[in-house]
């Protein structure tokens, strides 16, 4: 069992480039601009933690930052060492491929969810220091969410990547996850749901509201920041009345996290390097 | 027991077979020299006993395992030191041998490691930064860490300047000695005859000989050419030449006669020129070099039946020492 040594092995490449540094400063700058923007006027002394993670933070920065910056980790994973030879040196080791992919996703998702943490706390911090009533529970728990949203996406992308011979293609395919997932599933599961004729509806063992919640919360985006990150919010994880509707959530994250990893593995175990 | 063991092994790729029915067998212990023009086969041979490549047909057997099943527990004992790698950027020369060192489970001191292989101080740098030769180095450090049981080291001296080939075979030496089996693939002859208890040679995906260095030499023919600077040799002479025993030929080359003759009988040869009257003002011995015989075997017709021919000698005094592995046929002169 050597996935230690390359999860170890890929979260210090990770952390030790230079985009690291970038990230940290984007993720910190967006959220002091965002907690700007709602910070506390003379009227309202207290600080709207609450308002500044599920209006700002999270539609704009876990939504779509996030899970891209999840793929930027990610596609390069397996195939870029493919590509560059430097493949060749890892498995001269004992390592089974199996190690190398779930060794990668394990290494690069901790170091994405490094790059979260860093990122959104470092502000945060100034909000703890400052004289105003500042939620710190909430916010660090909303970056737990978001952290576990990046790695699916880099799950997602580092098993496109073992599945491609090349970085491009395993960039196309996990920008192609990206765009169904982030930017066209609202669009796309709207336009199924209206395009299916009631009459067929009606016939599933399923009301149109439950297909629509099965939308909903099979997408790792929407699941983390419509379902469970509101709840979390609303101090109902995993109570209250969207109970299964959030462990529905949570196994689909799970899924999303092992099976695309599992999939890009099945191919990549049957190639010649 | 024996470390590698390839049995009817074959390797289709889409458009070309690499390696066909290819059966080889390395002893414990042994120093086997790979030896092939490239695109031979060799690393795709290689690739397979590291489980990058499956064969399509045949078993691969590594240190008494099967590679199909058993590949990870065979890396664990065995130092790679592939073709055409790359290293990782960002990471320092002494992070990569931590990381072979966790991967292999062992202790190795890593700083002992790279003084070893040449890159003491150079630890601390980051492998991007390193030239061809220290990548190599690098990778060679990786290769030693946990004293393997097996080397398999594709075109080890790639990029490396004539000192560094020169450590790389000490190491290699060194590293038998200790009771390791090495597998070294090389298109460079001096490296194969300088520390190879055995060699095999691939065309086409095929052994076409197997043999120590010295077994191939004279498989390829005993014979040596001699040449000699004889201005007066006349057609008598050049007959009572061509009369002795362990001549085969003899032609006149301007002012130069061309014999070719079994080593023992260049003595003869003088003599009888000296008994003719002619006076011999100089001669040369012209030995069939490495290169000769490669290409003897890997042009030529050569391998006709050879490839079974399987006769270690690893003892024979004779191996070696006497050769120049210059491009040239090596020469020796003599003033008369």
């Amino acid at each position: 069992m050597s996935l230690p040594a390359v999860a170890r092995k890929d979260f210090r490449e990770t952390v030790q480039s230079r985009g690291m540094i970038a990230l940290i400063a984007l993720f910190s700058l967006l959220v002091s601009l965002l907690a700007f923007i709602v910070r506390p006027t003379a009227q309202n002394e207290q600080f709207a933690t609450e308002a500044l993670l599920s209006f700002f933070v999270g539609p704009v920065l876990v939504t779509y930052l996030v899970p891209l910056v999840g793929v930027v980790v990610g596609y390069s994973a397996v195939s870029g060492e493919r590509e560059s030879g430097s493949l060749k040196l890892l498995l001269s080791l004992p390592h089974s491929r199996a190690d190398v992919v779930f060794g990668k996703v394990v290494g690069r998702g901790a170091a994405l969810a490094l790059a979260v943490f860093a990122g959104f706390l470092l502000p945060a911090a100034v909000l703890v220091v400052i004289p105003v009533t500042f939620n710190a529970g909430a916010f660090l728990g909303y970056t737990v969410f978001a952290a576990a949203l990046g790695v699916v996406f880099v799950a997602i992308s580092v098993g496109c990547s073992a599945a491609v011979s090349t970085q491009l293609r395993a960039l196309i395919g996990s920008i192609g996850v990206y765009v169904l997932f982030v930017l066209l599933w609202g669009l796309l599961t709207g336009r199924l749901l209206d395009a299916v004729p009631g009459s067929v509806v009606d016939a599933l063992p399923a009301s149109a509201r439950q297909i629509e919640v099965f939308l909903r919360v099979s997408n790792p985006t929407t699941g983390v920041v419509e379902v469970l990150s509101n709840a979390f919010l609303a101090e109902q994880l995993f109570s209250g009345e969207t109970a299964s509707q959030q462990l529905s959530a949570a196994a689909m994250l799970v899924f999303w996290t092992l099976a695309p990893p599992l999939a890009g593995l099945l191919k990549f175990d049957a190639d010649d390097l | 027991m024996t470390a590698i063991e390839l049995r009817g092994v074959r390797k289709e790729f889409a458009d070309v077979t690499a390696v066909r029915d290819l059966d080889l067998t390395v002893e414990d212990g042994e120093v086997y020299g790979f030896l092939g023009p490239n695109g031979a086969g060799k690393s795709t041979t290689i690739n397979m006993l590291l489980e990058l490549v499956r064969p399509t047909a045949g078993t691969v057997r590594v240190l008494g395992a099967d590679v199909e099943t058993d590949g990870v527990e065979i890396r664990r004992r065995t130092g790679v030191l592939p073709d055409g790698f790359s290293v990782y950027d960002r990471l320092s020369g002494r992070r990569h041998v931590e990381f072979a060192v966790e991967s292999k489970d062992a202790d190795d001191d890593p700083d002992a490691l790279l003084d070893r292989v040449g890159l003491a101080g150079d630890g601390d740098r980051s492998a991007g930064e390193y030239s061809k030769g220290m990548r190599q180095r690098l990778a060679l450090a990786m290769a030693l860490v946990a004293d393997p049981d097996l080397l398999v080291l594709d075109e080890p001296s790639s990029g490396l300047d004539p000192a560094g080939a020169k450590e790389m075979r000490e190491i290699v030496r060194a590293e038998a000695d200790r009771g390791a089996t090495v597998f070294f693939s090389s298109h460079i002859l001096e490296q194969v005859d300088a520390v190879c208890d055995r060699v095999g040679i691939l065309r086409d995906g095929e052994l076409v000989a197997e043999d120590s260095v010295e077994g191939l030499r004279e498989a390829v023919g005993g014979e040596e050419t001699l040449e000699v600077a004889a201005a007066g040799a006349d057609d008598e002479a050049i007959a009572s030449v061509r009369a002795l025993a362990g001549v085969s030929g003899v032609t006149r080359d301007g002012d130069e006669l061309v014999v070719n003759c079994a080593s023992d009988a260049k003595t003869d040869v003088i003599a009888a020129l000296e008994e003719a009257g002619v006076a011999v003002d100089d001669f040369h011995t012209r030995e069939a070099s490495l290169e000769d015989l490669f290409l003897a075997y890997t042009e030529g017709d050569a391998a006709e039946g050879d490839a079974d021919s399987v006769a270690p000698d690893p003892d024979d005094p004779d191996s070696a020492a006497s050769d120049r592995p210059d491009d040239d046929a090596a020469a020796e002169g003599v003033d008369s």
